[in-house]
């Protein structure tokens, strides 16, 4: 599904240049869940950020089911982000001056449906747990409530892949658990692709392959495979 | 169609759902951005409007026929004013003999003649004072005494600024230092003449040519001049009219009437004051701009901070997907409704209130009273200014963010 090979990302020109990542290769199937886990500066939210469309590599090669992600322009790699992705961000992400069924309407409403989507979120919300919460506003419920509305956000428009940058890094030991037990959930029951990226080592429990990446590198000496319990 | 519908829902939610103390202010700042932008010129109109209402009132009336150039008078004087009087649409003409004099007061108090004492020199204009009181307002402005007959001839009435003391606003040497009704003053024209004059009225026009003016009959002033056929002549005839605005269509009549003379209207007449006017009317339209440049400065900054400060959640709505053109649509109509907004609460709090507490409460300057004067190219100006602002501050910085990295948007790094 998702296929990267040699991916280098650089920030700056000159001495002053950083490289983020050195060549990443990797494959992600259908269906998978994985995490993407290192140190911090390893490259993982940057690799997370690239293959999200949201950042462009300075050099590589990036398809997603044989289409090349790199030669999209900005307006069909914005549609591209609608249509096939969804979001989860590691702070809260959603906007504050909407409700959680505002919030998680917008997508749609972005795709240019405007039939039963209030229906949908309030589907979603009910299946994130918030199906008594959605005429409150962001800054009404917790971080962990934030994080789930999120959630069914980047549900919304049934993407194909799910990307999750550190989603449980602000939440307490049961929001987090929450949220990984709902990605699982989502996982299992709808085939649901997930790149997640983590630093908490306990998160690994749930995905189906743990990917390090070292220095902007994926580390080969250390691809876990899991079975999510 | 689904984008339209889009931005203007990211537009309202982002208006009503976020800060309203916020929104509050954005708008009393654009509301007080654009009466400020009204009120100056208003200001400025209003003076203007008073100068020219002033001269017109006091001093040419709305139509002067002047000699021709190589002529000093106007021959067949009476008769003239007899032929405009007729014609529809004036209100009121009457002839004028001009002069000048050295006057003097209390002059046989000097030590030497050569003293300057309590005088000065100043227009003595002779006029038909029934014919003149319908033309000017000189008469309906005597503080002092009583205006002129048409049978005075050792009577004179003086402005304000001529006579001193406590009414005038000229400095006591520029005047006769106090000089009252029933006084008398001596004038000394250019042709050698002096006469004595008992002072019969002062008044006080508020417009500063009619207050250094004195005013003798025309009989006398041809006296004076010493020869019979001044009887029949004028310097100039002043025309009031019915209907101010239609001096154009009076003046080709007038001129279709045949006299040998020029007719101009009052403003084309006046030069000098016409140009303090013009002169006025240009610093009046040089504070207009600036102020145009400020509240568009205003408007943009304020319109600015507040897209910047949404910078976070136009990078995250970049980053699930929606369109760069609906986030700047989303913007652009933000902008648009702040504009709108305080435009029309501004112009409602000018029109309602500052308009109309100036007409109840004109401001009281030495020119007269001032309330303020509105054209419609002031609003139109204002209203195309503060929305081309509103429109460069929404377009802007959503342009300059959207063309940011999403990453850069959501995280500043």
């Amino acid at each position: 599904m998702i296929h990267v090979a040699n991916l280098h990302k650089t920030y700056g020109r000159g001495s002053g240049a950083t490289r983020a990542l050195k060549g990443v290769n990797l494959h992600v199937g259908e269906s998978e869940f994985i995490a993407l886990t290192g140190r911090s500066g390893s490259g993982k939210s940057t690799l997370l950020h690239i293959l999200g469309l949201l950042d462009s590599p300075t050099l590589g090669e990036f398809t997603i089911q044989g289409r090349d992600m790199l030669r999209l322009s900005e307006n069909e790699r914005a549609r591209f982000r609608l249509q096939e992705f969804g979001y989860i961000f590691q702070e809260y992400s959603l906007l504050p001056g909407m409700t959680l069924l505002e919030n998680v309407c917008v997508p749609a409403i972005g795709l240019g449906n405007i039939g039963d989507v209030k229906r949908r979120a309030a589907d979603l919300l009910q299946t994130v747990g918030l199906g008594q919460r959605l005429k409150h506003h962001p800054a009404e419920i917790s971080g962990g409530e934030q994080q789930r509305a999120a959630i069914a956000r980047a549900l919304m428009n049934r993407p194909r892949i799910l990307f999750a940058d550190e989603p449980t890094a602000s939440l307490d030991l049961a929001s987090s658990r929450v949220v990984l037990e709902l990605f699982t959930q989502l996982h299992k029951e709808t085939g649901q692709t997930i790149v997640m990226v983590t630093h908490e080592p306990d998160d690994e429990q749930y995905v189906d392959r743990v990917i390090r990446l070292k220095d902007g590198l994926v580390d080969e000496s250390a691809i876990v495979s899991v079975l999510a319990s | 169609m689904g984008d339209i519908k889009l931005a203007i829902f990211l537009a309202y939610k982002s208006i009503f759902r976020g800060n309203l103390w916020t929104l509050f202010l954005v708008i009393l700042v654009m509301a007080l951005s654009f009466a400020n932008l009204l009120l100056t010129p208003s200001i400025m109109l209003g003076v203007t409007d008073t100068i020219n209402r002033q001269q017109v009132e006091t001093l040419y009336g709305n139509i002067v026929l002047d000699p021709p150039m190589e002529q000093y008078y106007l021959t067949h004087a009476d008769e003239i004013v007899q032929d405009i009087a007729h014609v529809p649409g004036v209100a009121g003409v009457a002839a004028r003999l001009d002069n000048s004099a050295l006057i003097e007061y209390q002059w046989v108090e000097k030590s030497e003649p050569s003293d300057r004492g309590k005088s000065g020199t100043w227009p003595v204009i002779g006029i038909d004072p029934a014919r003149e009181a319908g033309v000017t307002t000189i008469q309906q402005h005597i503080i002092e005494g009583s205006y002129l007959d048409a049978r005075d001839r050792d009577s004179i009435l003086l402005g304000v600024e001529i006579a001193g003391g406590d009414e005038a606003d000229a400095a006591e040497f520029q005047t006769l230092q106090g000089a009252c009704v029933g006084d008398a003053v001596r004038l000394t024209y250019p042709n050698g003449v002096q006469r004595e004059y008992t002072i019969k009225g002062i008044f006080r026009a508020r417009e500063s040519h009619a207050d250094r003016t004195a005013f003798v009959t025309r009989g006398e002033m041809a006296s004076v001049m010493g020869r019979a056929v001044y009887d029949d002549r004028a310097s100039q005839i002043v025309v009031s009219i019915c209907n101010p605005g239609t001096e154009a269509h009076l003046i080709d009549t007038i001129e279709s009437l045949g006299f040998h003379g020029v007719v101009r209207s009052w403003s084309e007449h006046g030069e000098a004051a016409g140009g303090i006017v013009s002169s006025f009317e240009v610093v009046a339209g040089l504070i207009g701009g600036i102020g145009l440049a400020v509240a568009g400065i205003v408007m943009f900054i304020v319109i600015y901070i507040n897209i910047i400060h949404s910078r976070r959640h136009i990078g995250i709505l970049r980053a699930i997907g929606i369109k760069r053109s609906v986030i700047v649509g989303s913007y652009l109509t933000q902008a648009l409704f702040y504009a709108t907004t305080g435009i029309v609460l501004g112009g409602l709090a000018f029109g309602f209130g500052l308009q109309t507490y100036f007409l109840h409460h004109p401001l009281d300057l030495s020119i007269g009273r001032v309330s303020l004067g509105l054209q419609p190219a002031t609003v139109q100006n204002a209203i195309i200014g503060l929305v081309a602002a509103a429109v460069l501050a929404g377009l802007v910085p959503v342009l300059h963010i959207t063309r940011q990295g999403i990453i850069k948007a959501i995280w500043g790094d």
